[in-house]
C-alpha cells in the first residue's frame, strides 16, 4: 500500500462510494466526523496527523512484519507482530477515517484472516496426526528439501498466529467503532432476534412480512447479501 | 584524580553508570507522572503520556546498552512507533468526543 | 554437563530457601538497585492512580503510563518477549480499544479527582496482599543462580541447551510456544479467535465491518 493509493481511495470513499452507509439514517449519526453529512468533501484530519501517519505507517507495518517473520532469531513472534500490524490499521483509521478504512479492509478480509489463521494452525497440527503422529509433531510434516520442524514452527507463527491476532484485533476495532446498536443500522434491539439484523439485511427484512418466516425459508433474503450474513443465519 | 578515574578505579563499569542514568530517567518519569495524574485538563494528560512514552524509549535504549542486549532496541522501536498512535488516539478523543473515536 | 550440576543445584535450592526464611527480607531489600527501585515506584504509583482515578478517561491514560513502566521492568529483568508483547498490546491496542469503548458510552464529569476508598474492599485487598507477602520471604532473589526455575537441569537448562538442536530456531521462548507446548498455543489462538466471535455476539452483529 503506497501513500498515494491510500489517499486516492480515501477521496473516492468520501465522494460517494459510501454504499454501505447510504441507507443509514443520517440523523442518528449527524455531527459525527465520519458521518456522510460531514463527509461530503473527502475526510480530512489535521495535517499533522495525516502526514505523520503517511510517514510512520509503512515503517510500522514493515516492523510488524519483521517482528513476525524474525521471531525465531530475536524477541517477537506471531502474537506481537500481529498486534503491531493491527495497530497500523488503527493508525490509518484515525488519520483517514474509520469508514474509509472499513471499506478498504472489508469484512471478508478480516474474517478470512482470523478464520484462515485458525484453520492453518489446526491443519498444521492435524496433518501429523493423519500420518500417525501426535498433534503438531512437526517432523512428520511433508516438506521436501526443508527442515520440517523449523519451517513448521515458522508457518505456525507467520501463517497461523499472526493473522488470527491481527484479524481479530482489527475486527474488534471495527465492531467497537460501530457501537452497540450499529449507529442506526437495522431496527432497534428489541425488535430483532438474538443475532440482530445488520445494515445489509435490514432492507430485505423490511420487505418480508415476518422475520421468522424469512429465517425458515432458505431462499429469501439471500439476494445481494454477503455470504457471511446468509451463513450466519 | 578525576571523578571518572575514581569510579573506574573503584570497579564500576560503563554499564553501571548507564543503569544509574536510566534510574534518573525513571525518576524524571515519576515527576512527569504528577502531570498525568493531576493534570487539570486532558491535554495535560495527553502531553504527559507522550513525554512518558518518549522517556520510556530512552530508558529502554539505555537498558539495552547497559545490559549488553541489542535486542532491547526492538522494544524501544515498538514504543517509538506506537507511542504516536496512543497520543493521537487520546487527543482525538478529547478534541471532539464522539467524533471519529 | 547438566547432569553434573544437578546435585549442586538441588542442594543450593534447599539451603537458600531455609536461609532466606530465617534472615527475612532485609538482605534482599539491600540488593535492589536504583533502577529497580525507581521502576517499582513508578509502576506502583501508576497502578494506584489508575485504580483511584475518578475519571475513566484519566484512568485509561494513566493505565497507558503503567504499561510503559511494566515494559521497562520486563526489559530490565531480561524478558524481552514479554516486554515486546506489553509494548505492542498496550501501546497499540488496549488503549485504543478502551478509548473506543469510552466513546460509545457516556462519560460522567466528576468533581472529585479521586475515588473515595471503599474500606471493606481495601481491607480484602490488604489481606490478600499480606497473605502473598508472607510467601515473598521464601522466593529466591531475582537472578539468583540457585533459583529452582533456573538451576533445574531437567527443565530450564534442558530447553536452553536443546532448543537450537531440536527446532532450529534461536529464540527459546518462541520454540517453547510453538513447538514444545504447541497444543497450549493452539488453545490460546482459538481463545483469541473466540474473543472476536464473542464480541460479535455481545454487540449483536454478524459482520465486523
Amino acid at each position: 500500500m503506497s501513500d498515494a493509493d491510500a489517499s486516492d481511495r480515501d477521496a473516492d470513499a468520501g465522494r460517494g462510494g459510501d454504499a454501505e452507509t447510504a441507507d443509514v439514517d443520517s440523523s442518528a449519526s449527524a455531527g459525527r466526523l465520519d458521518s456522510e453529512t460531514r463527509q461530503g468533501p473527502p475526510y480530512t484530519e489535521s495535517q499533522v496527523i495525516m502526514s505523520t501517519v503517511k510517514v510512520v505507517a509503512p515503517f510500522a507495518f514493515t516492523y510488524g512484519l519483521f517482528v513476525t517473520f524474525h521471531g525465531g532469531g530475536s524477541p517477537g513472534g506471531g502474537f506481537q507482530g500481529g498486534a503491531i500490524t493491527a495497530a497500523v490499521v488503527f493508525m490509518i483509521a484515525f488519520a483517514f477515517g474509520i469508514e474509509s478504512t472499513r471499506q478498504w479492509l472489508a469484512n471478508t478480509v478480516v474474517v478470512a484472516l482470523a478464520v484462515g489463521g485458525t484453520l492453518v494452525f489446526a491443519g498444521l497440527g492435524l496433518v501429523p496426526v493423519a500420518r500417525g503422529g501426535a498433534f503438531l509433531q512437526y517432523d512428520l510434516l511433508p516438506l521436501p528439501y526443508l527442515d520440517p520442524v523449523k519451517y513448521g514452527m515458522e508457518a505456525v507463527e507467520i501463517v497461523g498466529i499472526a493473522p488470527i491476532v491481527s484479524g481479530v484485533l482489527v475486527g474488534l476495532f471495527f465492531v467497537l467503532a460501530r457501537g452497540f446498536n450499529g449507529e442506526g443500522s437495522g431496527p432497534p434491539i428489541g425488535e430483532r432476534g438474538y443475532l440482530g439484523s445488520t445494515s445489509e439485511d435490514a432492507e430485505p427484512a423490511a420487505d418480508g412480512t415476518d422475520e421468522t418466516d424469512e429465517t425458515d425459508d432458505p431462499n429469501s433474503g439471500s439476494a445481494g447479501q454477503p455470504a457471511t450474513d446468509g451463513g450466519a443465519r | 584524580m578525576s571523578v571518572v578515574d575514581a569510579t573506574l578505579a573503584a570497579g564500576y563499569t560503563v554499564g553501571d553508570f548507564l543503569l544509574v542514568v536510566a534510574a534518573g530517567f525513571v525518576i524524571l518519569a515519576i515527576g512527569m507522572l504528577y502531570r498525568a495524574v493531576k493534570g487539570p485538563t486532558m491535554q495535560d494528560r495527553v502531553l504527559a503520556v507522550n513525554v512518558l512514552g518518549t522517556n520510556t524509549v530512552v530508558i529502554l535504549a539505555i537498558l539495552g546498552a547497559a545490559l549488553g542486549e541489542p535486542t532491547f532496541l526492538d522494544i524501544a522501536l515498538v514504543y517509538a512507533l506506537l507511542n504516536f498512535l496512543m497520543a493521537i488516539a487520546i487527543s482525538k478523543f478529547t478534541v471532539e468526543r464522539g467524533g471519529v473515536l | 554437563m547438566t547432569g553434573a550440576t544437578a546435585p549442586v543445584a538441588i542442594d543450593g535450592v534447599g539451603s537458600v530457601s531455609s536461609v532466606t526464611f530465617v534472615t527475612s527480607v532485609t538482605p534482599v531489600v539491600a540488593e535492589i538497585s536504583a533502577i529497580e527501585a525507581s521502576l517499582f515506584a513508578f509502576v506502583v504509583l501508576t497502578a494506584l492512580a489508575t485504580a483511584f482515578a475518578r475519571d475513566v478517561l484519566a484512568a485509561v491514560i494513566i493505565f497507558g503510563a503503567y504499561s510503559l513502566g511494566m515494559a521497562a521492568l520486563y526489559t530490565f529483568y531480561r524478558a524481552p518477549d514479554v516486554a515486546l508483547t506489553e509494548a505492542a498490546v498496550s501501546a497499540g491496542v488496549t488503549t485504543v480499544l478502551l478509548l473506543l469503548t469510552l466513546a460509545k458510552t457516556t462519560r460522567i464529569d466528576h468533581e472529585a479527582a479521586f475515588e473515595s476508598v471503599n474500606y471493606p474492599a481495601a481491607g480484602a485487598v490488604g489481606l490478600l496482599f499480606a497473605g502473598l507477602a508472607v510467601t515473598m520471604a521464601d522466593v529466591p532473589a531475582v537472578g539468583s543462580p540457585d533459583a529452582p526455575v533456573w538451576g533445574n537441569p531437567d527443565v530450564s537448562q534442558w530447553y536452553l541447551a536443546e532448543t537450537y538442536a531440536r527446532t532450529g530456531v534461536e529464540n527459546t521462548v518462541m520454540a517453547v510456544l510453538a513447538a514444545f507446548r504447541g497444543f497450549d498455543t493452539f488453545g490460546e489462538a482459538v481463545v483469541v479467535f473466540a474473543a472476536g466471535i464473542a464480541a460479535l455476539i455481545v454487540l449483536r452483529r454478524e459482520v465486523f465491518a
